[in-house]
């Protein structure tokens, strides 16, 4: 197993990030099947909408796909073996959240079927977030009669940078508004177990492109005034450069040669891109304080590209094929 | 097939470019606007989240409070001559939406109040959706303004693509008028209402805490202004982009998230009656440039290792696959965008080009028959 990922199961909450565009999808669902292969009870979750079930179904889950369904479930369900799957939905965590804090009684019950507040809850500022990290929390909390948790590692498909700051920042910020009260207590439980790189951590998915690695280094910058503990980049598509640098220097001068006479080559394209992802791997590497996680490219013809990752996560010789030689 | 994007540019007044996350959006974004501006039209470039690199070739790097005009010297550096102009702006939720409530609210106390509120500040930074309907205000209002012939718009990136067309129905929902009334004085409402109210003060109370709800209370007690104005410019926002002289185009690569999304994005444009025009395959290997197999011979002439030979030739064999790969998706995009509707390929750029020679490569693609 690699050894980053050994670090990465040990967690209770793993949150996924990542520019579009990088396959945090894949790498998501392939951290999931390898976490569950390795013997885990696995909650995968992506962030619902606050929208009714009718607008809902307009939605488009990438990572849903993976798991050939068209949605993750609305109520956690086992989705492949091993590996279950929810919907963080807004509303849900608010029906969560006025349940336990009106055990009993009228209010609880007005409170529940009051369209209006119903209606508040959903529209009002930082109410949306507060139903996500709450549905979080209940699943961080669910445990079986033994004691145990029910869902041992928690991971969770966060889609844009934005939103990751947005709701690792958000306890800190609502706390600033809302200093007491049960919502108080539901965010700074939330936080002890954000907070706590023993128990939490983001990883941020990227390519060794120019671009991704530079977003990557600044992102990495911005985490760093929060208090999310950051435990790794994750970089994928990392191709195997096939020539010898003996080789690279030959062949860099048929290019120009050709390229001088107007007859370009083909091979010539891939032949700069193995040079761009050396180089680039090599930066994030250099500027990066967390661990790296380098994935292999698919080989072509591959079937699963989830089910290939996977196996590259519990292999250590994926490790030596990622690594610079 | 490139002829029927460049009358696309010369005729719009506005081009609204999505796709999914990570396609490129903003760049197909800033070449439209300059092969606009090459036709000589005044051009407008709205980005949402431009790369460092991007920001600095447009000159927005700062998160400017009003449109840049790009200086002479540059404009020419990318043949734009006159009448030909091309601004750029960074969009800033927070710096619009305090221009909207400074435009609406008459009262300074009242603004100043809003202004400061911690919860319209975590609205305006934070909440999902404002971006989107900030987006769409300041295109509401550029277009409105006369200074341009066309604003080419960049939408925020997303994992709902269409969350930027359902937006406006979103933020008409926050902004619906019955929650607002809840925390209206009691007096003007009915008993109804504040047997209704009672219960959401006394829950809130009880749950958000009292300073929450007293900072909510404020909040909603001075947007009540605001709301009239927004909440007519959100229901003229649809009827406004499916005029004639409005170009939705779906920027997608070839990657199959990436079209898979663009597809479920076309069909969206269709239900919601938006004027969809065409597919942009970005990051695309439709070109071959006559680029030529490396033959054997031609290597080993070279005095290169038939075991190196190999390996290139392998490579060679994958980039002519590609090539035939995304020459068929064009066409198959093509067939899908219907009557009136095109497709066209914008080459994968070389990784050490400067932004604005990229931005100017795939201008040249748009410069029409």
């Amino acid at each position: 197993m690699l050894e980053q990922f050994e670090g990465l199961i040990k967690k209770r909450i793993v949150l996924i990030t990542g520019k579009g565009g990088v396959g945090r999808s894949s790498v998501t669902a392939a951290i999931a099947m390898a976490a569950a292969r390795a013997g885990k009870r696995v909650l995968v979750a992506e962030i619902g909408d606050g929208r009714d079930n009718e607008q809902r179904i307009h939605d488009y889950s990438p990572l849903a796909r993976l798991f050939g369904l068209d949605h993750l479930p609305e109520n956690k369900a086992e989705i492949m073996p091993g590996v279950w799957g929810s919907m963080l939905l807004p509303l849900k965590g608010h029906e969560l959240f006025l349940a336990s804090v009106f055990r009993v009684g009228a209010l609880a019950k007005a409170a529940l079927h009051s369209e209006a507040l119903r209606r508040l809850f959903q529209a009002a500022p930082s109410l949306r977030e507060v139903g996500i990290f709450y549905c979080l929390l209940t699943y961080l909390r669910q445990k079986h009669t033994d004691g145990t948790p029910s869902n041992e590692l928690i991971i969770v498909d966060m889609p844009a940078t934005g939103h990751t700051l947005a709701l690792t920042g958000l306890p800190k910020i609502l706390l600033s508004m809302v200093s007491r009260g049960p919502i108080a207590d539901a965010l700074r439980e939330g936080q002890s177990y954000l907070n706590d790189p023993d128990q939490a951590s983001a990883y941020v998915v990227t390519l060794p492109e120019t671009l991704p690695v530079s977003e990557t280094i600044e992102l990495l910058e911005g985490l760093k005034n929060t208090n999310m503990p950051v435990g790794g980049v994750i970089l994928n598509h990392v191709a195997q450069d096939p020539f010898t640098t003996e080789e690279r220097l030959r062949l860099e001068k048929v290019f120009a040669s050709h390229r001088a006479q107007g007859t370009p080559l083909l091979g010539e394209e891939s032949f700069h891109y193995f040079e761009e992802a050396r180089r680039e791997s090599e930066r994030l590497a250099r500027e990066i304080s967390v661990p790296l996680l380098r994935l292999p490219d698919a080989p072509p013809g591959c079937e699963s590209l989830v089910s290939f990752l996977a196996d590259s996560l519990l292999s250590s010789a994926a490790v030596r094929a990622g690594a610079p030689q | 097939m490139s002829g029927e994007v460049s009358k696309l540019i010369r005729e719009s007044r506005i081009i609204v470019c999505c796709g999914a996350g990570g396609v490129g959006k903003t760049t197909t974004s800033g070449a439209i606007a300059i092969a606009g501006a090459r036709m000589g039209r005044r051009v407008l470039v709205l980005t949402i989240d431009p790369s460092k690199r991007l920001a600095e070739a447009l000159g927005v790097e700062r998160n400017p409070p009003a449109p840049v005009t790009l200086p002479a010297d540059r404009l020419q550096a990318v043949g734009i001559q006159a009448p030909g102009t091309l601004d750029a702006w960074m969009l800033d939720p927070k710096l619009i939406a305090d221009q909207e409530v400074r435009a609406i609210v008459k009262n300074p106390e009242d603004i100043e109040k809003l202004l400061s509120n911690r919860i319209y500040k975590h609205v305006t930074t934070m909440v999902a959706g404002m971006h989107e309907y900030t987006a769409m205000q300041a295109l509401h209002r550029f277009v409105l303004s006369g200074r341009y012939d066309l604003v080419v718009l960049d939408t925020p990136p997303s994992r709902h693509a269409l969350d930027f067309l359902e937006a406006p129905s979103r933020l008409s929902r926050f902004l619906d008028g019955r929650v607002f009334k809840m925390f209206m004085p009691a007096e003007t409402t009915g008993g109804l209402r504040r047997a209704a109210g009672s219960l959401v003060s006394r829950v809130l109370g009880g749950v958000l805490g009292e300073q929450f709800a007293g900072d909510l209370s404020v909040f909603f007690g001075v947007f009540a202004g605001v709301l009239g104005t927004l909440n007519r410019d959100v229901s003229g926002m649809r009827d406004f982009l499916s005029k004639p002289d409005v170009a939705f185009l779906l920027v997608t690569s070839p990657a199959p998230a990436a079209l898979e999304e663009a597809l479920f994005f076309q069909r969206k444009t269709d239900e919601l009656k938006l004027p969809f025009r065409g597919f942009v395959l970005n990051r695309s290997h439709a070109y071959d440039y006559g680029r030529k197999f490396p033959e054997t011979a031609l290597l080993i002439g070279h005095s290169i290792a038939r075991t190196t030979a190999e390996k290139l030739q392998n490579l060679a064999e994958s980039e002519k696959d590609l090539i035939g790969r995304d020459q068929e998706l064009v066409k198959d995009l093509a067939r899908r965008a219907g009557v009136g509707g095109f497709a066209t390929a914008l080459p994968v750029l070389l990784p050490n080009e400067t932004e604005m020679r990229k931005l100017e490569t795939l201008a040249d693609q748009f410069k029409g028959a």
